[in-house]
C-alpha cells in the first residue's frame, strides 16, 4: 500500500468516510436496524431522539431505516450507472484516440452533441421520455457522465498509442484484443479511476437533483434525493427530514471528490510553488 | 488568415452539432409517453376528438414532416404555440427570460469578482506546506460538493423561520419595485453563487498553479520582481484560457436556466417553466426550452474557442499543424 503512505490526511479521510458510510448502510440494512423502512410505526413528524433515533416522517415511518434504504439506493444507482459509463467511455475513448479515422469522428461528434446540454436539462429530458423512475435516473447519469470521461480517455489514449511498447506490440503482430487488454486498458486505468470517482459524485448529484424535482426515484422507494424532496414539504415544521439526508449527501459527495483529487494528484504529481 | 479559417471551421462544426441536437430533441419529445390529445381532452376522449386535436396541431403528419415543419419555422424565430396557454412559445419565454437573465447576471458577477481572485490568491499561497494545501482543497471541495437543493433548502428554512428582511420564494419584477426585486433575488443568487464561485476558484487555482512552475516565472523571481507584478504581468494571461472556459460554461449553464434554484425559490424563470412543461407534455415548450439551453451552450463554447485563439496566438496554427 504505497499509495496509502504517500497520500495526505484529506485523501485518506475521504476514503475512510466513504467506507464507513457504505459499511454502516450495509450493516443497517442487513440487520434491519431501526425496523422496517416501510412500516408506519410511530407518531407523525416526531423529532429526532428517543425511540426513533432520526425522528419520523409525515406517515410515521422511522427515518433511520429510510435513510439506510436511501443511501443504499443512491449509491447503488450511481455506482451501477458509473460502471456502465466507465466501460462505454473506455471503449469509445480508445476508438476515438487509438483507432481514430471515421469511427473517431463519429464518436467525438456524438460526445459533442451530448455535451451541448446542461446536465439537469438533459436529465429532465431523459426522465420525460423514459418516465420518472430509477431507469430514467440511471440513463441520465450515464448520458451526463459519458462525454467528459470519453474525452479524457481519448486524450490519454492518443498519448499511449504513440508509446514504443504499443508500436513494438503492433510490429510483433499482436492482435487488437491483446493490444487493447494488455497495453491500452492497463495504461489508461489510472485516468479511468480518477474520472470514475468524479463521475460517481456527479451521479449522486444528478440522482439527488432529479429526485428533488420529482422526476427521479419515486415513492415509496427512498433515495437521498427522494427523502429530501418528500421532506421539503414539511421543511418549516420538521426540518430534520431534509437536514439529515442533506448532510449525508454532502458528506458522500465531498468524500468522493477529495478522494478523487488525491488520487489524481498521486497519479499525476505536480510541482507546486508558493509566490509569497 | 489561418486563424480566420480555423474559426470558420469551428463555426461550421457548431452548426452541424446544433442540427444533430435539434434532431435529438425532436425525437425525444415525440417519444414522451402520453399523447398531447389525452392531456388536453382528459382520459375519456373519443377517437374522433383526439383526431381533431391532432389535426389542429399538426400531430397527424409523418414524423419527418413534423420535424421539418418545426425546424423551418423555428429558424424564422417561430417556435409554435404553447399548447397549454395558447400563446406563442416565444412570448412565453420572453416573459420568463428576464428572471433567468437577472439570476445569471448575479452568478457571473460572483464568479468574476469573487471566484477568479479567490482562485489566484489560493494558488499563489498554495505551494510548500502540505497541510495548508489540503485545507484549501477541502474548502474548494466543499463548495462544489454541496448540492444546491440541499443548501437552498437550509437557506429557505433559516430565512423563513427567522425573517431577516429578505423575501423567500416568489419574484418581484424590477420595474415594479427595485428594492423588493433585490430582496427576492438575493437568497437564490447567494445559493447559486456558492457553487459558481467554488467551480471558478478551483479552475483558476489549477490553471495558476500550472503556470507558476514555468521557467519564466523562475526567471521573474530571480529578477526580483514583486509577487503582485508577476501575477499581473506573467500569470494571468497564461492562465486565462481555462478560466475563460469555465466562465463561459457557467454563463451558458445559468442562461439555460438554473433549474433547481428557480424551482426551489419559486422564481418564474425559464428553468421552472421547462420543468412545468415536461409535466404538462407541452411539446413545443419543452422543445424550445431544451433547444434554447443547448444553443446557448454551443454558442458559448464556440465563443470560448474564438477567445482562446485571441488569448493564445499559437492556437490557430497548432490546429493546422497537428492532425490529432
Amino acid at each position: 500500500m504505497t499509495w496509502w503512505r504517500e497520500s495526505d490526511w484529506l485523501t485518506r479521510s475521504g476514503l475512510v468516510c466513504l467506507a464507513v458510510l457504505v459499511l454502516v448502510t450495509v450493516v443497517g440494512t442487513v440487520f434491519g436496524i431501526g425496523g422496517d423502512p416501510g412500516a408506519m410505526v410511530g407518531p407523525r413528524l416526531a423529532p429526532p431522539g428517543g425511540e426513533y433515533l432520526l425522528g419520523t416522517d409525515q406517515l410515521g415511518r422511522s427515518m433511520l431505516p429510510r435513510l439506510f434504504e436511501g443511501i443504499g439506493t443512491t449509491l447503488l444507482l450511481s455506482t451501477l450507472a458509473v460502471l456502465v459509463t466507465a466501460v462505454l467511455a473506455t471503449l469509445l475513448g480508445i476508438a476515438a484516440g487509438y483507432y481514430g479515422g471515421w469511427l473517431g469522428e463519429v464518436v467525438m461528434r456524438l460526445v459533442e452533441v451530448l455535451y451541448s446540454f446542461p446536465t439537469i436539462v438533459l436529465a429532465i429530458l431523459v426522465a420525460a421520455v423514459a418516465g420518472p423512475g430509477q431507469a430514467a435516473t440511471m440513463c441520465s447519469i450515464i448520458l451526463i457522465t459519458i462525454p467528459l470521461m470519453t474525452r479524457v480517455v481519448r486524450a490519454s489514449a492518443v498519448t499511449v498509442a504513440e508509446r514504443d511498447y504499443v508500436t513494438s506490440a503492433v510490429i510483433s503482430g499482436a492482435g487488437w484484443p491483446r493490444i487493447l487488454m494488455r497495453h491500452l486498458v492497463p495504461n489508461l486505468s489510472g485516468t479511468i479511476a480518477v474520472q470514475g470517482t468524479y463521475a460517481l459524485s456527479v451521479g449522486i448529484l444528478v440522482e439527488g437533483g432529479l429526485s428533488f424535482l420529482g422526476f427521479g426515484v419515486q415513492p415509496p422507494q427512498s433515495s437521498l434525493g427522494a427523502l429530501i424532496q418528500q421532506g421539503s414539504t414539511y421543511l418549516l415544521t420538521a426540518p430534520w427530514l431534509v437536514i439529515v439526508p442533506g448532510i449525508v449527501l454532502i458528506v458522500a459527495i465531498l468524500a468522493i471528490n477529495v478522494f478523487g483529487d488525491g488520487l489524481r494528484d498521486g497519479l499525476e504529481p505536480r510541482e507546486a510553488r508558493s509566490l509569497v | 488568415m489561418r486563424l480566420f479559417s480555423w474559426w470558420l471551421r469551428r463555426a461550421l462544426s457548431a452548426v452541424v452539432t446544433l442540427f444533430l441536437v435539434s434532431i435529438l430533441i425532436f425525437a425525444a419529445s415525440r417519444l414522451m409517453p402520453g399523447g398531447f390529445a389525452e392531456v388536453v381532452l382528459g382520459p375519456f376522449a373519443t377517437p374522433e376528438q383526439k383526431a381533431e386535436v391532432a389535426a389542429k396541431y399538426g400531430l397527424d403528419e409523418s414524423i419527418v414532416v413534423q420535424y421539418w415543419l418545426w425546424l423551418t419555422t423555428a429558424l424564422t424565430g417561430d417556435f409554435g404555440i404553447s399548447m397549454i396557454s395558447g400563446e406563442p412559445v416565444t412570448t412565453e419565454f420572453g416573459l420568463r427570460l428576464p428572471v433567468t437573465a437577472e439570476l445569471a447576471l448575479f452568478g457571473v458577477a460572483a464568479a468574476l469578482l469573487i471566484g477568479v481572485p479567490l482562485g489566484v490568491w489560493t494558488a499563489v499561497r498554495a505551494g510548500g506546506r502540505r497541510g495548508r494545501a489540503a485545507l484549501g482543497r477541502l474548502a474548494s471541495g466543499l463548495g462544489v460538493s454541496v448540492p444546491e437543493f440541499v443548501l437552498g433548502s437550509i437557506v429557505v428554512f433559516l430565512f423563513s423561520r427567522y425573517a431577516l428582511g429578505l423575501t423567500v420564494g416568489g419574484y418581484v419584477p424590477v420595474g415594479e419595485d427595485p428594492v423588493g426585486n433585490l430582496q427576492s433575488m438575493l437568497l437564490p443568487a447567494a445559493v447559486l453563487s456558492v457553487f459558481v464561485i467554488a467551480v471558478t476558484a478551483r479552475t483558476t487555482r489549477d490553471a495558476v498553479l500550472g503556470v507558476l512552475v514555468e521557467p519564466y516565472i523562475t526567471a521573474a523571481i530571480a529578477r526580483g520582481e514583486s509577487p503582485g507584478f508577476i501575477v499581473v504581468r506573467h500569470v494571468l494571461r497564461n492562465a486565462s484560457i481555462p478560466v475563460v472556459t469555465v466562465l463561459t460554461t457557467v454563463t451558458a449553464y445559468l442562461l439555460g436556466g438554473a433549474v433547481i434554484i428557480e424551482y426551489l425559490f419559486n422564481l418564474p424563470g425559464v428553468g421552472t417553466y421547462i420543468v412545468q412543461a415536461v409535466g404538462r407534455r407541452d411539446y413545443a415548450v419543452v422543445q424550445a426550452g431544451v433547444l434554447l439551453a443547448a444553443v446557448v451552450f454551443i454558442v458559448m463554447n464556440t465563443l470560448t474557442d474564438a477567445a482562446a485563439g485571441v488569448l493564445d496566438p499559437r492556437f490557430g496554427s497548432a490546429a493546422k499543424g497537428r492532425k490529432r
